[in-house]
């Protein structure tokens, strides 16, 4: 399954310390040798501050070499660096951690500069000391005082660059932390700065490549962009939010071209996410899903199709064979070989048996949706699941959706039936019409509100009232 | 053109002068005597051969190609005459334009000016002295004018004009004067002209304000100062024919010699280089120059020149008088003209990129022109000539398109001179790899676009073959089809020059040779990528014709490309703008459309349209083109028609113009065997509506003009299986109504499909509601629930359909009224309704859609036919715009 494993694509968009979980993953998985994955561990490592992490990757590949000494040197040097960085930093630190500074600190950040520096002489400079301290502590690896203290330096700094650079900063040491709400609140405002400030460039911190082109603004954004999209795979694969919030940010326009631009690869996330949330039988009850939740799977499949000459994988493919060929024996081939697929990646592997369930669930939805007469083994069969089994599933299904109404099981000639009776007209003209009237108040209310702007919050909260 | 003509061109315009007119009288004899002066034996023959009758044969030729009649009537009147004494005389005329023009004409214009400044000086006094201020003003402006010639050869103002200045001033003032007192007024046109007088002369006036402060402190030395300029003048311009009174020595082996003015010879030696260069020069341009003698002069001086120095200027004006040839610009240049100056620029290029310290500028510090000029002599050991081979280049590109549109592209000559494009490839090749070694990025990016433009558009063989030649000649650029290994690397590597280069238009024309380039390689979803990121459909309408007609092509060609790949649907959004205005020849500039059907065309327009005009080797063939449109037209169209069953809703169509040929072909009462393609698509239209999926294919794939395209007959097999699929979808459509069950395996065994994808076709259909059916499974069949739908149950849908629409007309003005900015604040409240939630889905996903397409790529089909539309629409008016 080498061929659709992706890590190899993802790791260059990533920084690091991110790409060290992947590695890791892929060690676990066997996909790749083991020896050669670990060199790989060893070559990043080596770059990072990280020298014990180091040295053991070192004897694990070298196990009868003696470790190179220059980790030794730079052990020394971190040790000293670490100190005079420290102490440059806690001097801010002890002005900020009183309660009469943190009283009196605003939301302007330039009058929260003239304060401090009005009152206990602290410069910008000295601030700078938080992020260098920070980004000293990310290095090797102790991600969660770093995020402390880019934290707070965010907060005083005025230096766009360098607070871009912290929030980078603040979100993979978020990540690294697995604190994943702060994560996804730091993932957030990143986004919006990126959204909202488009002339200078962004380069995020420790990048391993630095020279990040920073010719054009809009190339620069669409850089970060893809930067985001890739590193908020963490966040959206583990906070227990995380699928429905992707479809959110990845189909909205910005990023959905992101996406078909830069790393149509992450299709197979937002395929999966789409699949993953589809309400199956077993997660019915949950939290309401926004309508581009509900349509995802619509959506997905058109960027898929359109994107089909650039990236397919198994599950792009199954969902094409699924809802653009409705070829039901590909689809489920492509479903097997997905499966795999999933189980092995290092993001969506926890979700296997999920996306099991909702891929099911599609497959017998569209199935039922074609069909009146349906041979339970055949329909087992398409789910990839053993007679006996997929009856018991089957039955299921039938019982907890909607379609209980309209299919019966004929176990004497183990079929389905499934009687629709046609929309009778009227039904039809009143699902047409409902919420005419609706629409009709909303511009009402609009026009209202655009000959008289004053009173807008009154009449917002009347359209709110109507509606 | 040979003067002979020029008299008859140049008769309304009869402005010249008498010696003008004696010149002419010369050229009407011309042509004579090359038919008489070959009889005269040996010496005679000789005498004139130099000087005269090379020029007047060369002129005869000509006559004799396009009007041999008149040369008929002309050459008994002249045999009459004794060759020898005729021959003099006009030998004398001849030479007379030809180099002792520079020395005599200035001399005699000169006086002859003064004269006739003097004339309208007097005409102006009488007319002072009976107060006729119209006449007054007219001999003014004729003075104006004169002086305004003076100005055009630098020369000083003559004191005459200033005396007259002042002298009118002061008379005006006093008729001013006398007018207010004057009982009895002026008549009418008369006042008019005075006042019209005094604002005249005030502006004289003050534009000379020194002249008249200096004339009025000092008569005198003004007056000697203007002689001392005018005679200084002199000797510049006689200058050039000093040399020839001198005997030629080196002159023919034969011991004759070329003869000059008045029987003196003409003699050109290295030294007097600069001074024949000078006068050539002088003359060029002027009305009466026999250019053919000019560039047999410069010719001449090649061969003598003996330093770079004098071979780069000898060249620059060699080359452009050659250019400048042809007078008009709906001529082409000769070819073997063509082929000289072609030459000529690669000498040049050779010598320039050969000799670093020789640089060729546009713009450069003044320099004599009559001394020779050496890098050692030079501040920083480099001589700087005004001159520009890009011009040359682009020059050469010009004539050669310029040729090849006037010759017919039917014939062996048309072939003949394709292939001199071998050459100029060549040539610019040359001058790109000199540009790119002197780093000069300007002039560079031009020439490679030039070199772009010969290849995007051609196949990979014939590209190969000029590049093999282009690679045959010694210098190569560093960008070459052997560097670069295959035809799109070399196109991707001088496309991505230009990017990057900073000149806008070369940017644009560049984007679009490329996208052109994938299409015609059939790469469509990179060209097609391209041109949505390129963000050019919403700027083309105001980029020049050129750009258009390029964009145009690259459009067309991705319609192509499409339908190559078989993406029929693509194919036909693409293509269906450019037909939808019914002028596709004329959007490719692959042909004039003489009638108009409100307006017709001045001629100056059409002229102008027809430089515009592709040469026929660059033709993207129409008739194909339509074929394709047509084609899939047909397999999107039909299935849709059988679709739909109310009479309204078929007004709506896709494709028009597919339509309308359809009605067109329906109405026909009597349809014989097919003869066109259209005849062939029609008919087979009517197959696939009547399911004959077999007849409509042998009638698709009969249409001959498939061979045109590049793997013919894969395009015909992926036709044949779209037909298949689509005539399974009309005959569906069509005939549900009549069964209540359908067996798969039928179907299968009708349209030749495998029952697979029978399955998977008529699964989209019910999937996608537009079939109201299910499928039994164990019995293989479809199942129809046909709905029988009432005439009240049908009219209540429509109308709760037109209500729906109405409602959504209303917000969408709203969105516009309130503009962008407010939009999302009032349909976000909607959001917070729970009744409206479904609907708000449907909203903000088309709203998405649609910002999709708007965004850096662009959505699917659907948002990209609307951008061609756009963009074609657009520019249809700037292209009514520019002709009108």
């Amino acid at each position: 399954m080498a061929e659709y494993e992706l890590s190899k694509t993802i790791i260059p968009y990533l920084d690091r310390h991110l790409s060290l979980p992947l590695l890791a993953h892929l060690v676990e998985t066997n996909i790749f040798p083991a020896e050669e994955v670990q060199v790989a561990q060893y070559e990043l490592a080596k770059g990072t501050n990280m020298f014990d992490y180091a040295e053991t990757l070192f004897k694990q590949i070298h196990p009868d070499e003696e470790s190179p000494k220059e980790f030794g040197e730079k052990r020394e040097k971190a040790f000293s660096t670490h100190e005079q960085l420290q102490q440059e930093a806690q001097a801010v630190l002890d002005v900020i951690e009183k309660p009469e500074v943190a009283q009196s600190l605003r939301q302007d950040k330039n009058q929260n500069l003239q304060y401090l520096k009005d009152n206990y002489n602290l410069t910008l400079d000295q601030i700078t000391a938080l992020y260098n301290f920070g980004k000293f502590q990310y290095s090797y690896g102790n991600y969660s005082g770093a995020a402390d203290y880019l934290y707070h330096f965010r907060v005083l700094s005025t230096d766009p660059d360098l607070t871009i650079s912290a929030h980078w900063g603040k979100l993979a040491s978020d990540i690294l932390t697995g604190k994943w709400d702060t994560a996804l609140e730091e993932l957030n405002s990143l986004r919006e700065a990126i959204d909202s400030r488009t002339p200078a460039p962004f380069a995020p911190v420790n990048t391993s490549n630095s020279n990040t082109p920073t010719v054009d603004p809009a190339l620069s954004q669409l850089h970060s962009r893809t930067w985001l999209v890739h590193w908020s795979l963490f966040v959206y694969f583990n906070h227990p939010q995380g699928r429905s919030l992707l479809l959110e940010t990845f189909l909205s326009p910005t990023y959905l071209n992101t996406i078909q631009t830069s790393c149509p690869w992450i299709l197979r996330y937002l395929a999966a996410a789409a699949i993953i949330s589809t309400p199956t039988p077993s997660s019915s009850g949950s939290a309401p899903v926004s309508s581009r939740v509900k349509n995802a799977i619509r959506e997905v499949v058109k960027v898929i199709q359109m994107e089909g000459y650039q990236y397919t994988d198994p599950i792009t493919e199954f969902l094409t064979q699924l809802h653009v060929e409705f070829d039901f024996e590909a689809a489920q081939k492509e479903l097997s070989k997905a499966d795999a697929v999933v189980a092995d990646d290092f993001f969506l592997g926890q979700f296997k048996d999920e996306f099991l369930e909702s891929a099911r669930c599609l497959v017998s939805e569209a199935y039922c949706r074609i069909h009146q007469r349906i041979d339970i083994g055949d329909l087992s069969d398409r789910l990839n699941l053993p007679r006996e089994e997929g009856e018991k599933w089957i039955v299921n299904l039938i019982r907890e959706t909607r379609m209980g109404q309209d299919a019966k099981i004929d176990l004497e000639k183990n079929l389905i039936q499934i009687s629709r009776p046609p929309q009778p007209v009227y039904q039809s003209v009143i699902e047409k019409t409902r919420g005419l009237a609706i629409r009709t108040q909303v511009l009402g209310a609009a026009v209202a509100k655009a000959s008289a702007p004053a009173p807008a919050p009154e009449a917002q909260a009347q359209a709110v009232t109507v509606s | 053109m040979s003067r002979f003509f020029r008299q008859a061109g140049d008769s309304d315009s009869e402005s010249s002068s008498s010696e003008d007119e004696l010149s002419m009288s010369s050229g009407d004899e011309a042509p004579a005597p090359s038919k008489p002066a070959a009889k005269p034996a040996g010496a005679m023959s000789r005498f004139l051969r130099t000087a005269g009758s090379d020029s007047s044969s060369s002129s005869s030729e000509e006559s004799d190609e396009e009007e041999s009649d008149m040369d008929s009537d002309e050459a008994p009147k002249t045999k009459k005459k004794p060759a020898f004494l005729r021959s003099d005389s006009e030998d004398e005329d001849e030479s007379d334009d030809e180099e002792g023009k520079a020395g005599i004409r200035i001399m005699s214009a000169q006086e002859k000016r003064l004269a006739e400044m003097e004339a309208t000086g007097k005409a102006m006094d009488n007319g002072l002295k009976i107060n006729d201020w119209v006449a007054i003003s007219n001999e003014f402006d004729k003075l104006g004018r004169m002086i305004q010639r003076q100005h055009n050869v630098s020369e000083p103002i003559p004191p005459f004009y200033v005396k007259t200045l002042i002298s009118l001033e002061t008379s005006l003032t006093s008729t001013l004067a006398k007018e207010k007192e004057a009982k009895k007024k002026m008549n009418a046109t008369n006042a008019k002209a005075l006042t019209a007088m005094k604002q005249k002369v005030r502006k004289a006036m003050k534009e000379y304000e020194q002249d008249i402060q200096k004339y009025q402190a000092d008569p005198e030395t003004f007056e000697r100062d203007y002689l001392a300029s005018v005679s200084r003048e002199q000797p510049t311009a006689t200058g050039a024919k000093a040399p020839s009174g001198a005997p030629a020595a080196d002159e023919g082996e034969d011991g004759f010699q070329s003869v000059g003015k008045g029987g003196k010879t003409l003699q050109l030696t290295p030294e007097g280089i600069f001074k024949t260069l000078q006068s050539v020069q002088e003359a060029r341009g002027k009305k009466n120059t026999d250019r053919a003698e000019q560039i047999r002069i410069l010719e001449r001086l090649l061969e003598i020149a003996v330093t770079s120095y004098q071979r780069i200027r000898v060249l620059l004006a060699l080359v452009s008088s050659r250019f400048d040839y042809n007078s008009s610009v709906s001529n082409h240049m000769p070819t073997e003209l063509w082929l000289s100056a072609q030459r000529e620029v690669d000498q040049l290029i050779s010598i320039v990129a050969a000799d670093p310290s020789y640089i060729i500028q546009e713009i450069t510090e003044d320099y004599d022109d009559l001394l020779e000029r050496h890098p050692s002599q030079e501040k920083d050991g480099v001589v700087r000539i005004r001159g520009s081979i890009i011009s040359f280049v682009d020059r050469l590109d010009d004539e050669f398109t310029k040729s090849l549109q006037n010759i017919d592209p039917h014939g062996t000559e048309y072939v003949e001179r394709l292939k001199d494009e071998k050459v100029l490839y060549c040539t610019i090749c040359r001058a790109q790899a000199f540009y790119e070694k002197t780093k000069q990025d300007d002039p560079l990016s031009r020439v490679v676009m030039r070199r772009l433009e010969h290849i995007y558009s051609k196949p990979n063989a014939v590209v190969q073959a000029l590049e093999s030649a282009a690679e045959a000649s010694d210098v190569t650029p560093a960008m070459s089809l052997s560097a670069k290994g295959t035809t799109s690397d070399l196109i991707h590597s001088l496309c991505v020059y230009l990017y990057k280069a900073g000149n806008s238009l070369l940017r644009t024309r560049a984007m679009l040779s490329h996208i052109y380039h994938y299409a015609l390689h059939n790469d469509f979803h990179t060209a097609r990528d391209m041109l949505l990121m390129s963000h050019l459909q919403e700027s083309i309408h105001s980029a020049d014709v050129a750009t258009q007609i390029l964009y145009n092509r690259t459009v067309v060609q991705l319609g192509l490309c499409a339908f190559r790949n078989g993406l029929i649907k693509e194919a036909q959004t693409t293509l269906h703008d450019i037909f939808a205005t019914q002028k596709v020849k004329e959007l490719l500039a692959q042909g004039i459309q003489h009638q108009q059907r409100f307006q017709s065309l001045t001629p100056e327009q059409e002229k102008a349209e027809r430089q515009r005009q592709l040469p026929f080797h660059m033709h993207i063939n129409t008739e194909l083109l339509e074929a394709a449109f047509l084609v899939s037209s047909m397999l999107v169209e039909i299935p849709l028609l059988a679709s739909i069953d109310s009479e309204e809703a078929k007004r709506k169509a896709i494709s028009k113009p597919f339509r309308r040929l359809l009605d067109f072909a329906d109405r026909q009462v009597f349809t014989g065997p097919p003869e066109s393609t259209r005849d062939h698509i029609m008919q087979a239209s009517r197959a696939l509506q009547d399911g004959e999926w077999e007849k409509c294919r042998d009638l698709v794939q009969s249409i001959k003009i498939w061979s045109l395209m590049p793997e013919a007959n894969k395009v015909k097999e992926m036709l044949a299986k779209r037909i298949q699929e689509q005539g399974l979808r009309t005959y569906l459509f069509t005939y549900a109504p009549h069964y209540s069950t359908l067996s798969l395996e039928l179907l299968s065994r009708t349209f030749g499909l495998p029952i697979r994808s029978v399955t998977s076709i008529v699964s989209k259909m019910i999937w996608t509601e537009e079939l109201v059916a299910s499928l039994d499974q164990s019995s293989g069949v479809i199942v129809f629930h046909r709905l029988e739908v009432s005439r009240q149950q049908q009219l209540a849908l429509s109308i709760a359909e037109k209500v729906n629409a109405m409602a959504e007309q209303n917000e969408k003005s709203l969105d516009q009224k309130m503009g962008m900015g407010t939009s999302g604040g009032w349909n976000d409240h909607r959001a917070d309704g729970k009744s409206g939630e479904k609907r708000e889905g449907g909203v903000q996903e088309r709203r998405g859609r649609g910002e999709r397409t708007r965004g850096t790529r662009g959505g699917g089909t659907r948002g990209r036919g609307g951008r061609f539309a756009q963009g074609l629409g657009n520019q249809m008016p700037g292209q009514v715009s520019q002709r009108a």
